[in-house]
């Protein structure tokens, strides 16, 4: 009998431990992202911007490893906020999740680099390999955008692709055995640039068509329509994140290194170039859903938002 | 009376699968866990459906089972080379030893981004993993078998005066079978979760990736459903090949022997 009393105790206390929600803690969980991209994030952290614009606030940084990572987090409500592409949104989006985009944060050189025998688009055939993050990235839809451009065909490469983390596919394309083309961003995208057997054959904004912002922030509707006195004090912090950097890109850079592999001098060009934005306006959400939609990747009407 | 036994184990199991099921769809159905996290059964029934009809999900499983059994197969061939002439040879024994020792607690998956450089991406690097997953314990269990042989049987190969050869293929390979066969179910069940996670990390070439890329890919695309349907024929399988490929393969030998 005493034994069964324990039990029930134990059982009971996780029980309530599990219900506890986060509604009464001033606490927002964040998606902790590394990455050219994703350097206002680093900056709002370093600086405590956060915790500048709502005092007492407590910030968890959470380790994510990747978008489904952080989707998955969202739907089992570990996680509140998180930064990644607009075609993994959207997907999310497609399969039921109630969630919105809180920011825009930046745009980054995207590109096709491919061994010099090929020269463009049409010189790639079925022999061909090209490596790329995941199905349904950004990448991998701009690619099918491009396709669909040249060829009226968006899935005509579907079959040559190989799933490559970043590192991997330009350890693999620089290898020179299995793959011959990769699309990539910053910094792997320069880096495959600097040896001289390989050139880029499309960029992100040809194959989109004008600019589009690459990584945005995402909430869920929980927390937006929940907490309201945190998601604006979100939204202030992140503006000025992308201040800041813009305005001292030389600060930014000496922070940033204590975050990325890298030497400052190659951090500040990055995050200087003219192809890098940092910008808390989204764009290209219409083009994105509207090609998804229409080649099948989502399917139910989108609302704008 | 011994089929009874089983006939009603058979049942007790089917009834234990039927109440997990009822449970399942009445959690899907009655508590406010979503469908993203937690699809009802009809739900991951239409996916399975969807996927069998489409044959994408039959593909994907013949061309990892496909993998497997290659690696399988290299893996079984090497083994025997391997413990036949370590039981010859104490040289070769020490040598085989010291292999065992270093790559058997070295998980296949830790050696991922080394295979990347030295292989690449494509099959031939899932087929190593499953090699290097599969390959030490056979040795392992096959050195035992042999070691196991009553010498009444060795002596008697000697008195016949067979060949080292014939020695080995006529007395020890069967005289172990109930190790080797042993080995073999190890080496299966290692080499199928070898095969999967290495295919959920290396991705598809060509579209073809396996069972492990089909559920990276319904991952991907939050299909969970999808990603159920693919848990579903991987334990279908399981099953299949532990009840029936392994089950017959005892009974038309060892069992039938007498040496199990």
């Amino acid at each position: 009998m005493k034994k069964i009393v324990i039990i029930g105790f134990i059982f009971l206390t996780l029980l309530v431990s599990a219900c506890s929600g986060q509604e009464s803690k001033k606490e927002i969980r964040i998606a902790e992202q590394y990455g050219i991209a994703y350097a206002p994030v680093q900056i709002m952290r370093h600086k405590a911007f956060l915790e500048e614009e709502i005092p007492g606030v407590k910030v968890s940084w959470e380790q994510m490893i990747n978008t489904a990572a952080i989707r998955e987090a969202m739907v089992a409500d570990k996680l509140d906020v998180g930064f990644m592409a607009i075609p993994p949104f959207y997907i999310g989006w497609d399969k039921g999740m109630d969630w919105k985009i809180f920011t825009g944060l930046s745009t980054v050189p995207v590109g096709l680099v491919a061994s010099k025998d090929i020269n463009s688009l049409k010189d790639i055939t079925n022999d061909h390999r090209i490596a790329l993050p995941q199905p349904g990235s950004i990448q991998h839809i701009l690619l099918s955008m491009a396709c669909d451009r040249e060829f009226n065909d968006p899935n005509k490469m579907d079959n040559l692709l190989v799933t490559l983390s970043h590192p991997d596919g330009m350890n693999a394309l620089l290898a020179g055995s299995e793959i011959d083309a990769h699309f990539t961003s910053t910094p792997y995208l320069e880096t495959e640039l600097k040896d001289n057997d390989y050139h880029q054959i499309l960029s992100g904004e040809e194959a989109f068509g004008r600019d589009y912002s690459f990584i945005v922030g995402v909430t869920t509707k929980k927390f937006h329509d929940g907490r309201s006195d945190l998601y604006k004090g979100l939204n202030r912090a992140m503006a000025k994140s992308i201040d800041f950097i813009n305005e001292n890109p030389h600060e930014a850079a000496e922070i940033l290194t204590e975050y990325f592999d890298l030497p400052k001098e190659e951090i500040l060009e990055y995050i200087t170039s003219q192809d890098t934005n940092y910008s808390n306006i989204v764009k290209g959400t219409k083009s994105f859903s509207d090609f998804m939609h229409k080649t099948e990747y989502i399917y139910p009407n989108l609302i704008m938002i | 009376m011994k089929n009874k036994v089983y006939l009603q184990g058979y049942k007790l199991k089917a009834i234990w699968v039927i109440l997990a099921l009822i449970i399942w769809e009445s959690i899907a159905r009655f508590s406010s866990v979503t469908s993203l996290a937690f699809p009802s059964l009809t739900l991951i029934g239409k996916a399975l459906i969807e996927s069998i009809i489409s044959g994408e999900i039959i593909n994907q499983m013949a061309f990892s089972l496909g993998l497997i059994i290659l690696g399988l197969i290299i893996s079984i061939l090497l083994a025997l080379i391997m413990s036949s002439l370590s039981i010859i040879n104490p040289i070769v024994e020490n040598l085989v030893d010291t292999c065992i020792s270093i790559f058997h607690p070295l998980p296949g998956i830790a050696l991922l981004p080394l295979i990347i450089l030295w292989i690449g991406t494509g099959y031939k690097a899932v087929v190593f993993i499953i090699i290097h997953s599969v390959l030490w314990p056979m040795i392992l269990n096959m050195v035992a078998g042999f070691k196991a042989i009553p010498q009444v049987y060795k002596k008697i190969g000697r008195n016949y005066e067979f060949s080292t050869g014939k020695i080995i293929s006529k007395i020890y390979i069967p005289a172990s079978l109930p190790y080797i066969i042993a080995g073999l179910k190890i080496g299966w069940a290692r080499a199928w979760r070898a095969a999967i996670s290495a295919e959920m990390i290396f991705g598809a070439t060509g579209g073809k990736g396996g069972i492990g890329w089909y559920i990276f890919n319904k991952r991907v695309f939050m299909d969970t459903p999808g990603l159920f349907a693919g848990l579903i024929v991987i334990i279908i399988i399981g099953i299949l090949v532990e009840d029936l490929a392994f089950g017959k393969l005892e009974e038309t030998t060892i069992k039938k022997w007498g040496i199990s």
